[in-house]
């Protein structure tokens, strides 16, 4: 099983920069300087762009640690769901952090956070109709024009479907990688929390997603709130080890996608940089029983 | 009857109107709901807009915050972020004009120094997270002919900011984030103004306190005031040595001679 990746607008480089077929851990500032001392053995790192767009120690600490390691940027700003368009302030200083880190991949999301010209600090729920697919398209193409590279879109975790939605947001994803030659980011534990506060069948997700446009996996903890005794929902906070539920639901992936660069992503009560190696090393193996499994069929 | 298909346009502001005022009438009729309404799965996207905002603007604001307690803050902080929401996803620099807030909030009011508390935070915020940039080399001045200098007009480190308060807000400052209850309890905050200094130097972000005369001074400097124009403000004999100790210490990363084109 291969996966064609979208030459045209990959970055040429290979080698350091590139992300391999691994697990990686997400950098918080928190953990500069043990990577720097330390040298943990994280096989790649992912940023927030947002937090790399100033002044201050941020950038000197990211410039040092790429040197050494690959890394990844994503982003929660651009919101390519914004009907009145991207903020051309906001992409020009994306543009700038891809220039001086020349990450491995670049991502974002399938969401919107920007309306009325304010930023709402949130990753809001779209609409699944021809309008809004109209509209992430557009803004996807035009990011990829600017950054001259292929954009990993992410499936969102959301707690509301709009009544007017006629495209499954499944469907709607790979559309939008179908249409704009975009890779995908599937965030499994997105899937699942998605999948329980809708009542979707989270295979059905994967099913729907074109395996060769699949860039990067995320893997991250969800909390379930109890509204009352009888209901709960949700929430995709990243606050926690990866849910067992999740876990199964990535072998299922992998089996689906093939090995592919996956990210432990940890963002509220963050642990140790131990603790986040523990869930790598949890999908390495996950990953390598794929590959085994994969090579046993072909042999069979 | 089935409220008709808002526009996308129409239903991010529609959202936008939910989670900055708390009004859901515009999107309520559009939601599924079931057995979690709308109104309870919009508050899961408020509870975080307004979570994110607030920790924003805490830890901007690190001694406003100990100065009042987080219950006073938040409160404070909810109703900040209703009237000016942030225009940039860049939230580093998200509430520039929260000094300006605490000014006019009346439960405020009993501490008079807190607005410039805030003022000064924001000086050391925006000190800490602006871009960096090379000195100026002197020797570029020193070639200039004696009938250009007059017209020198410079650029500051974007670091640079000049805080004006009416109280001791960096020794208030100092105070509360070294935790220093008796040297807090020490200050009398009414004990006349100070004229700060702020700027980050490789050591860390550095406030440091300059007479009346060196602040408008400075000031002038580095709102690009022609250098003879400068020292007509100051009008004070040591403004030479001023400029040479502010050169020496790299304040300036540029200058030019004429007015900036707009």
């Amino acid at each position: 099983m291969t996966r064609q990746l979208t030459s045209a607008l990959l970055p040429a480089r290979g080698g350091r920069g590139s992300i391999p077929a691994k697990a990686g851990v997400g950098l918080r500032f928190r953990h500069h300087r043990e990577v720097l001392e330390a040298r943990p053995a994280a096989t790649w790192f992912e940023v927030h762009v947002e937090n790399y767009m100033g002044g201050g120690s941020a950038p000197g600490f990211l410039d040092a640690i790429r040197r050494d390691y690959p890394i990844s940027l994503h982003g929660t700003g651009l919101s390519l769901g914004s009907a009145e368009g991207l903020d051309a302030a906001h992409l020009a200083r994306v543009r700038e952090v891809v220039e001086r880190f020349e990450p491995g991949l670049v991502s974002e999301h399938l969401s919107f956070s920007v309306a009325g010209g304010t930023y709402l600090a949130d990753l809001l729920p779209l609409p699944m109709t021809e309008e809004a697919l109209g509209v992430v398209c557009r803004n996807v193409a035009q990011v990829q024009d600017r950054l001259k590279r292929r954009l990993l879109v992410e499936n969102p975790s959301t707690y509301v479907q709009f009544r007017h939605s006629t495209i499954p947001e499944w469907e709607f994803l790979a559309l939008v990688a179908k249409r704009t030659g975009c890779g995908i980011l599937c965030d499994v534990n997105n899937i699942y929390v998605s999948a329980c506060n809708h009542g979707w069948r989270a295979s059905a997700y994967l099913e729907a997603l074109p395996p060769a446009a699949i860039g990067e996996i995320h893997l991250a903890g969800h909390s379930v709130r109890h509204i009352d005794a009888a209901r709960t929902i949700r929430i995709d906070d990243h606050g926690s080890r990866v849910a067992p539920e999740v876990w199964a639901l990535y072998a299922e992936a992998l089996a689906r996608f093939g090995p592919v660069p996956t990210l432990i992503e940890w963002d509220t009560d963050v642990p140790t940089m131990a603790v986040l190696l523990e869930e790598a090393a949890h999908a390495d193996a996950l990953i390598q029983k794929a590959r085994d499994d994969s090579a046993r069929a072909i042999a069979a | 009857m089935i409220a008709p298909a808002p526009s996308l346009l129409e239903l991010q502001r529609a959202l936008r109107a939910s989670l900055v005022v708390h009004d859901d009438t515009g999107v309520a009729a559009h939601v599924v709901d079931g057995a979690i309404g709308a109104a309870e799965r919009l508050d899961v996207y408020r509870n975080t807009f307004a979570g994110v905002l607030t920790t924003a603007l805490r830890l901007s604001y690190p001694a406003v915050h100990r100065l009042v307690g987080a219950k006073f803050f938040e409160g404070a902080a909810r109703i900040f972020i209703e009237t000016s929401p942030p225009e940039s996803a860049c939230l580093d620099d998200y509430g520039e004009t929260f000094a300006d807030f605490l000014s006019g909030f009346e439960p405020a009011a009993s501490l008079a120094y807190l607005p410039d508390v805030a003022r000064l935070e924001w000086a050391v915020n925006h000190a800490l997270h602006a871009l960096d940039a090379e000195p100026l080399d002197v020797r570029r001045l020193a070639a200039l002919a004696d009938a250009d200098r007059a017209s020198v007009r410079f650029t500051p480190h974007p670091s640079v900011g000049l805080v004006r308060a009416r109280h001791p807000a960096d020794l208030i400052w100092r105070a509360v984030l070294d935790e220093d209850d008796s040297a807090l309890s020490a200050i009398d905050p009414n004990v006349g103004p100070a004229w700060l200094l702020v700027r980050r130097l490789p050591t860390g972000v550095e406030v440091r306190r300059i007479n009346e005369r060196a602040w408008l001074f400075t000031s002038a400097l580095c709102a690009g005031m022609p250098l003879a124009a400068a020292f007509d403000v100051a009008r004070d004999f040591e403004t030479s040595a001023l400029l040479a100790d502010h050169l020496a210490a790299g304040l300036f990363v540029d200058f030019r001679l004429k007015e900036a084109s707009t």
